[in-house]
């Protein structure tokens, strides 16, 4: 058991997970002295019924609520203002964010804009500027995240917010709230969840709180996600995968970014793959990366990806690398599930060979210099080929 | 601001009035049952004089309450609880999960482990309403039911059972 010299550990998130989890979502509001939510969603979400269970969620309870359901693709600071014009003229005295990505973001900076002011927004954007507690905020994620609504961090136009008064008072995780997504975003949001796991399992700041989270987190979709691709109304195994993505914010929220979230970022940003993809081709490669450094972190994560059988009857010096084997097996078993909607490399994510030394040089200039130059195009040349490290 | 708007909030008409109905037999039924049965009266005596407890449904009901007066007599005070000092309350955070419960789908102790159902009061006397529940449940129902809303089906003699549920649906019908 690794126990390390200093840690620190907050998750301050209550979360409420379950079937009808939805309806006690009144009762909690009440408890955090809010009678007037605001609910900030989107069309796609709305289009997909969720927004009537909300509703329904509200009868019997006497409350009104403010519904704003137009969030645009790329959220701007001009709809912060709008909003928090909205939440100040009808008085609210809450914020509901239901949905994920986006829609959590502008919800975490209109909630800093409402305790705060919109001309002072920009000033509050960096590390931990925010300096009281604000609004009662919550989220409902429908399983299109990426487990980022329980962390501390807010991305508006060019701006990150961060500071752990950003992390969200409650967030309601209901069966059915998370049932009708694509075999894509199913998988982007399993591979997100799989991958802040991994790195806060085998990472530098590894710690036991962190690593409950994310070994639970891993557990959950690797016993779950092929199951729900091959059967997309197994309402439980969509429950498990919002459970593991909230679990896995909450772990990543307590670490530095790793290669594969920053890597991942970066292509997203730059082709447009949702990051969960990238980060799902990746995985694999990353952990390649990481036994080099950090090898025995490492073969710990066979425990939840295999099972006490498997990891108990393989040798020590065999986990980190029977650990990486499961992954690209993982890998496999989505491109085959999937019918090849699942790129396995790079190269069939129709990424150029050419812009891989240029996704490299852009991320170590945009600040991260956590890792080298020299190691993000290591692991990018090796995703792009779809070439395991250790065949090196 | 187009794409803003407000929604009042419904109701839930049918469910609450199943559960209004059902809080007001189990609240008859307890009062009864205290004056049948043993364990039920024993549990009452070792509460405090003049003690209450409500269990009903947040944010607005409905409740039943229960109350135990200066002479230890046990009786059930009504579904209102805005004018009444209550010692104990055990609230179902909303209407759906008190169907859960009064449906027979969960319980007591189920819905208390999975936060649906919450305790304002000191938790010895909780349990003792829970144990008080439970007896009730069993007298109240079949046992294919009974199993599934108690904690442990008991092994009871024919006229504990049979005898001690007659007298009681008699005595909850009557209200005395």
């Amino acid at each position: 058991m690794f126990l390390p010299d200093n840690y620190e550990f907050l998750c301050p998130v209550k979360t409420n997970s379950g079937n009808r989890a939805l309806e006690h979502l009144p009762f909690e509001l009440e408890a955090l002295s809010a009678r007037k939510p605001l609910i900030v969603t989107d069309k796609t979400v709305t289009g997909q019924g969720v927004i009537r269970k909300m509703i329904n969620a509200f009868k019997d309870s006497g409350v009104t609520i403010g519904i704003f359901d137009s969030m645009p693709d790329v959220p701007d600071m001009q709809l912060v203002t709008e909003l928090s014009n909205i939440y100040r003229n009808g008085e609210h005295d809450a914020i509901v964010a239901l949905g994920c990505g986006s829609i959590v973001d502008v919800a975490k900076v209109v909630n800093i804009a409402a305790s705060y002011s919109v001309k002072i927004l920009r000033d509050l954007a960096g590390d931990n500027l925010i300096a009281h507690p604000l609004s009662p905020f919550v989220v409902v994620p429908t399983l299109a995240g990426t487990g980022y609504e329980t962390s501390k961090f807010a991305f508006i136009e060019n701006l990150t917010f961060s500071s752990y008064f950003l992390m969200p008072d409650l967030v309601v995780v209901d069966a059915r709230m998370v049932r009708s997504e694509s075999v894509e975003t199913t998988v982007a949001t399993a591979m997100v969840a799989l991958a802040h796991a991994a790195e806060a399992y085998t990472g530098p700041a590894k710690n036991p709180l962190a690593d409950s989270y994310a070994y639970a987190a891993i557990q959950y979709v690797k016993d779950n996600l092929m199951n729900v691709l091959k059967k997309p109304r197994d309402t439980d195994g969509r429950l498990a995968l919002a459970n593991a993505a909230s679990m896995a914010g909450c772990a990543f929220s307590n670490m530095q970014p790793g290669l594969l979230h920053i890597l991942g970022e970066a292509i997203n940003a730059m082709f447009h793959i949702a990051s969960g993809i990238c980060m799902g081709i990746l995985l694999p490669y990353g952990l390649e990366y990481t036994i080099q450094k950090n090898g025995y972190h490492t073969h710990d994560v066979l425990l939840p990806l295999s099972g006490f059988d498997e990891y108990a009857g393989t040798a020590d010096n065999l986990k980190a690398e029977k650990a990486v084997n499961i992954m690209y097996e993982m890998q496999q078993d989505l491109y085959t599930v999937t019918g090849g909607k699942i790129p396995r490399t790079l190269e069939e994510a129709k990424i150029p060979k050419y812009m891989v030394n240029d996704i490299a040089e852009k991320v170590f200039k945009n600040g991260a210099k956590e890792f080298g130059i020299d190691d993000y195009r290591m692991v990018l040349e090796h995703a792009w080929e779809g070439k395991p490290m250790s065949w090196d | 601001m187009g794409d803003y708007r407000e929604v009042q909030a419904g109701s839930k008409p049918l469910k609450r009035s199943y559960i209004a109905v059902m809080l007001w037999f189990v609240g008859r039924a307890i009062q009864a049952a205290a004056r049948v049965d043993k364990a039920v009266r024993e549990e009452f005596e070792q509460l405090p004089e003049g003690f209450s407890f409500a269990l009903g449904v947040e944010p607005h009901g409905p409740y039943m309450i229960v109350g135990k007066n200066q002479k230890g007599r046990v009786k059930y005070l009504g579904w209102k609880i805005e004018d009444k000092h209550i010692d104990l309350k055990l609230k179902i955070k909303n209407i759906e999960a008190a169907v859960l419960l009064f449906t027979f789908q969960e319980s007591t102790t189920v819905a208390s482990a999975r936060d649906r159902l919450i305790v304002d009061g000191e938790v010895p006397h909780a349990c003792a309403a829970v144990r008080i529940l439970d007896i009730v449940e069993v007298y109240l129902l079949p046992k294919l039911i009974a199993r599934l809303a108690v904690k442990r089906y008991p092994i009871w003699s024919f006229r504990r059972k049979y005898i001690g549920r007659t007298r009681i649906y008699f005595r909850s019908l009557l209200g005395y």
